[in-house]
């Protein structure tokens, strides 16, 4: 049975649908990523399951019981902002220990679990330190070990990473996820950052204008992106227009700008259908010669990117479309340093095929 | 989000009505009696105003000449304010000095200082011998008691003390204003090259008029309704505030409230359409104003000469006029104070000595003591109950739909000229409304209750809104807290310090509260009450020394709201 479920769950603001007829549902000890863009609905839909908005229309249910006009407090299911929210006039005890204290546990159950909760986040030693004396790294251990000690068995975390430094945030994923999973907790995630979201949750839901776009495990939502939003916000992707001019058994053909055609195996489009290909930069080749079994095409290097591990062309193809390809660096790669005479070559396999949106092709990937 | 939600949770039904109960009958009813007053006893306001048999209309002749006078004073000193405030507004906020934070203190002083003390100041300052003109070898004052002041046709001494009183709501409000904007936009318009005077006309100046507005509001407010000052240094002259306060003592509270309810409508009438207009620009800019391009040009050309060569002018002439009203009158009467502490030094008689009149044959002193425990009661008890009004108040401000509405009526009470605001006290709780009170101790604390409230949650507000307590709250409830031990554990202790700097203020202010007191106070004189009552009896050396203790006694106020909000 599903700890939290969502039913048809909306959340207005005036004029403006935040969240809109939701469905969802969490499994007991699951961790689940809520991704979506700034403006997406992501906060309202987490605060809603809080407790501290309440829905305009739908019900909430955790374990099983109806929780609409539950208080936050009786919920079970603590709150983390991205500032933390450390209480700035409470020293670490104080905070770590507020959840026991004001649920009225003895004395001697606040201090033990208090303790063994900062030990667990490596904090004991800190205990009287004011929050504005610890680091941003420090704080969010903080403010964890006060949500666990408050009993609750629900983690709502609020762009978790989004006040600690890159390198920091990378750390912190990872042992954010292993607390989880170590203390049996069920967690929900909201970020916008697609890589965070791919690397900590079990499952995904893209949230998109207050609507869940798809939901899924990271590799599946990767992989198998269910429209054009999704191919370009996770992962990102190259797109071309085209028509479907031709099905057989295992592939159709699409032309595409110039009277060039893309082979691709999806078959499920109809022949003289507006379509949009996506295929992932790291998808794409750049050679010198043509790749058998591949769609190939001729081009010229307009720019050359190195982003660390891999490098990243900006190719115009001979129909005047750009295409960008991601190639990862190693010992035998060679760079192409020429920009005239390149051929890339992707596979009809790697090709994602949605049918052309009504409102645009660029709308529909900039849409929030 | 870019939306502001206010939670609902946390405020019980119980405690929203009590505390807009409290606000309804403690704050806001006087002021409705007041207006109500005039219009149920219409007959007796039309007899004794426009129709008395024996004098026919005088008394509204009196009234109109008296209100024009008042307009001219608070129109000439908000003219003038504006002039010498927006510069030392601008340096305050823009420029880093050693000995800032003084100079702003010192801005702020005639706030804290009881009025009647400082009108008393300013008022041996200029034409006594003890003051200027002694200082500077003559054996009068600088200026005689009544000196105009040519075109406004207004005494110069009025002027000064208005100027001085109202100049700390001219440079503290602007000052805030242009903190609150973008120093980016100067910058930019600086490195396009458009000097300093042409950056601050074409930038900061349009985008702070609202608060130019609301500030000359707040200035003139505080002018028209000036008393305790006013009445110590108007000499012959009478603005709108103590004609109230005189008719009022001859019992003609007819023309008394018909004249407070001209005022609180006037101030309103003013204030209203400004508040409207400040608050709708706030939202939405455009430089309001257009210049044919070539005196723009021109205009752009004697800026850059004045910006480089007289740049110092607009560090020095604010400075001056700080100096000058507020300073100079403070060093004079402590100065003073220690001259005629034993005997007069100018007549050598030991009967016009400090010590003679606090504790020979006329006994001052004793009466200062029964005044210092007047004042200190009632600042206690008034302060108090204020604050328990105050604290549930300003949590439904920011958490109800309708809070912003109650702020802004909350304003009332602050420009309410403050004699019209004892007047209302006494109808409504005296003889002729609730007869529950009668003039004396607890009236006088009704009156300060009044005044007290807005005070302490404006402050609150601000420390309120200084942090995050909304998150803190959700924070704490989603870790188990009911709303009320939230706002218990969290919210109360991130606002303290705004409540104790509220709590300060307001003490302060009822300490040094006079026009109103002077009207509701009976036999129970308050300490700048009695200042006045000197002044009047001309004990000037009892006088001093009762307005030097009155001015040390807020000097040492004020250092604790230092350290409080700091700390």
């Amino acid at each position: 049975m599903a700890l939290i479920r969502l039913v048809n769950v909306t959340k207005k603001f005036g004029e403006i649908t935040a969240v809109d007829h939701i469905d969802l549902a969490v499994e007991d000890g699951e961790y689940l990523c809520i991704l979506g863009q700034t403006g997406a609905g992501k906060t309202t839909l987490l605060r809603t399951i809080a407790g501290l908005l309440k829905p305009d229309e739908g019900e909430i249910y955790i374990e099983g019981k109806l929780v609409n006009g539950v208080p936050p407090e009786q919920r079970n299911a603590v709150y983390m902002f991205q500032q933390f929210a450390l209480f700035p006039h409470m020293n670490v005890w104080q905070n770590v220990s507020f959840g026991p204290v004001i649920k009225d546990r003895s004395s001697e159950e606040v201090k033990e679990v208090s303790s063994e909760i900062l030990e667990m986040v490596r904090l004991a030693d800190r205990k009287d330190a004011f929050p504005h004396e610890l680091s941003g790294g420090m704080q969010q251990r903080v403010a964890l070990a006060r949500g666990i000690a408050s009993g609750a068995r629900i983690l709502l975390l609020d762009e978790p990473l989004g006040a600690l430094d890159a390198r920091l945030r990378v750390d912190i994923r990872r042992q954010l996820r292993k607390l989880v999973k170590d203390q049996k907790l069920t967690a929900i995630h909201v970020t916008h950052d697609q890589e965070e979201a791919l690397m900590i949750a079990d499952r995904i839901a893209v949230l998109r204008k207050g609507t869940i776009e798809q939901m899924g495990e990271p590799h599946e939502i990767y992989s198998r992106p269910r429209s054009i939003f999704v191919a370009g916000f996770v992962g990102g992707a190259n797109f071309i227009e085209g028509n479907v001019v031709k099905i057989d058994s295992s592939s159709s053909s699409i032309e595409i700008r110039g009277g060039y055609e893309i082979r691709v195996s999806d078959t499920s489009k109809r022949v003289g259908e507006k379509v949009v290909v996506a295929v992932r930069p790291e998808d794409i080749s750049v050679g010198l010669e043509e790749v058998s079994g591949s769609n190939n095409f001729h081009g010229k290097i307009e720019s050359a990117t190195f982003i660390g591990g891999s490098i990243e062309y900006k190719i115009r193809l001979e129909n005047e479309e750009t295409v960008s390809s991601r190639i990862l660096l190693s010992g035998n790669l060679k760079t192409y340093e020429a920009t005239e005479g390149i051929v890339v070559s992707f596979s009809p396999e790697k090709c994602f095929v949605f049918p052309y949106p009504k409102a645009g092709l660029l709308q529909e990937i900039e849409a929030i | 989000m870019p939306l502001r939600l206010k939670g609902s949770a946390g405020l019980s039904k119980t405690v929203v009505w009590a505390t807009l109960g409290a606000l309804l009958v403690f704050v806001l009813l006087p002021t409705f009696y007041l207006i109500s007053y005039v219009f149920v006893r219409w007959n007796e306001v039309r007899v004794e105003v426009f129709e008395n048999p024996i004098i026919g209309d005088e008394n509204w002749r009196q009234i109109l000449k008296v209100l024009f006078f008042s307009f001219r004073l608070s129109l000439s000193t908000v003219a003038f304010d504006l002039v010498f405030g927006i510069p030392l507004a601008y340096v305050l906020a823009r420029k880093r000095f050693y000995g800032k934070s003084l100079l702003e203190d010192v801005v702020t002083l005639p706030l804290v200082i009881p009025t009647s003390g400082f009108g008393f100041a300013t008022l041996i300052t200029w034409t006594t011998v003890a003051g200027l003109g002694g200082a500077l070898g003559l054996n009068s004052g600088l200026i005689p008691l009544n000196a105009l002041i040519p075109v406004v046709d207004v005494t110069f001494i009025l002027f000064t003390v208005h100027v001085a009183l109202t100049f700390p709501y001219i440079v503290r409000t602007l000052e805030t204003k242009f903190q609150s904007i973008d120093i980016t936009f100067e910058t930019a318009s600086r490195t396009l090259g458009a000097s300093a005077l042409t950056t601050f006309r074409n930038i900061l100046f349009p985008l702070s008029l609202p608060g130019v507005f609301s500030a000359s509001v707040l200035a003139f407010a505080r002018s028209l309704g000036e008393t305790g000052a006013t009445l110590i240094v108007s000499g012959v002259s009478s603005t709108a505030s103590i004609a109230i306060v005189r008719w009022t003592s001859e019992f003609k509270l007819a023309t008394a409230s018909f004249m407070g309810s001209l005022l609180v409508v006037t101030a309103w009438l003013i204030i209203l359409p400004v508040e409207l207009y400040a608050g709708r620009r706030a939202r939405s800019f455009r430089i309001p104003y257009q210049l044919p391009t070539s005196l723009s040009n021109r205009l752009i050309k004697i800026e850059r000469l004045v910006s480089r060569r007289l740049a110092y002018l607009k560090d020095i002439l604010p400075l001056i006029v700080v100096m000058v009203t507020v300073i100079v009158p403070i060093v004079v009467v402590l100065n003073s104070v220690i001259l005629y502490w034993s005997t007069d030094p100018y007549t050598g008689k030991v009967q016009g000595g400090v010590l003679y009149q606090l504790f020979g044959p006329s006994n001052y002193f004793s009466s200062v003591v029964r005044a210092s425990s007047t004042s200190i009661i009632v600042a206690l008890a008034s302060t108090y109950i204020a604050t328990c009004i105050a604290i549930p108040l300003a949590f439904v401000i920011e958490r109800r739909w309708y809070g912003d509405f109650i702020r802004s009526i909350l304003k009332v009470p602050l420009i309410m000229p403050t004699s019209s605001l004892g007047l209302s006290v006494l109808l409504l709780w005296g003889s002729s409304g609730f007869n529950l009170v009668s003039s004396g101790i607890w009236l006088i604390t009704l009156t300060h209750v009044v005044f007290s409230v807005p005070v302490i949650v404006e402050s609150i507000i601000a420390a309120y809104e200084g942090s995050e307590i909304q998150m803190y709250e959700d924070s704490a409830r989603t870790l188990g807290a009911t709303a009320y031990n939230a706002i218990e554990t969290v919210s109360l202790p991130l606002i303290k310090s705004g409540i104790l700097t509220g709590f300060i203020l307001s003490f302060t202010h009822s300490l040094g509260e006079t026009g109103a007191t002077f009207i509701v106070m009976g036999r129970d004189i308050t300490i700048p009450a009695l200042v006045v009552n000197m002044v009047e009896a001309l004990a000037i050396p009892a006088a001093l020394f009762t307005s030097t203790y009155l001015i040390i006694l807020s000097l040492i106020l004020l250092a604790v709201i230092r350290i409080i909000t700091r700390s």
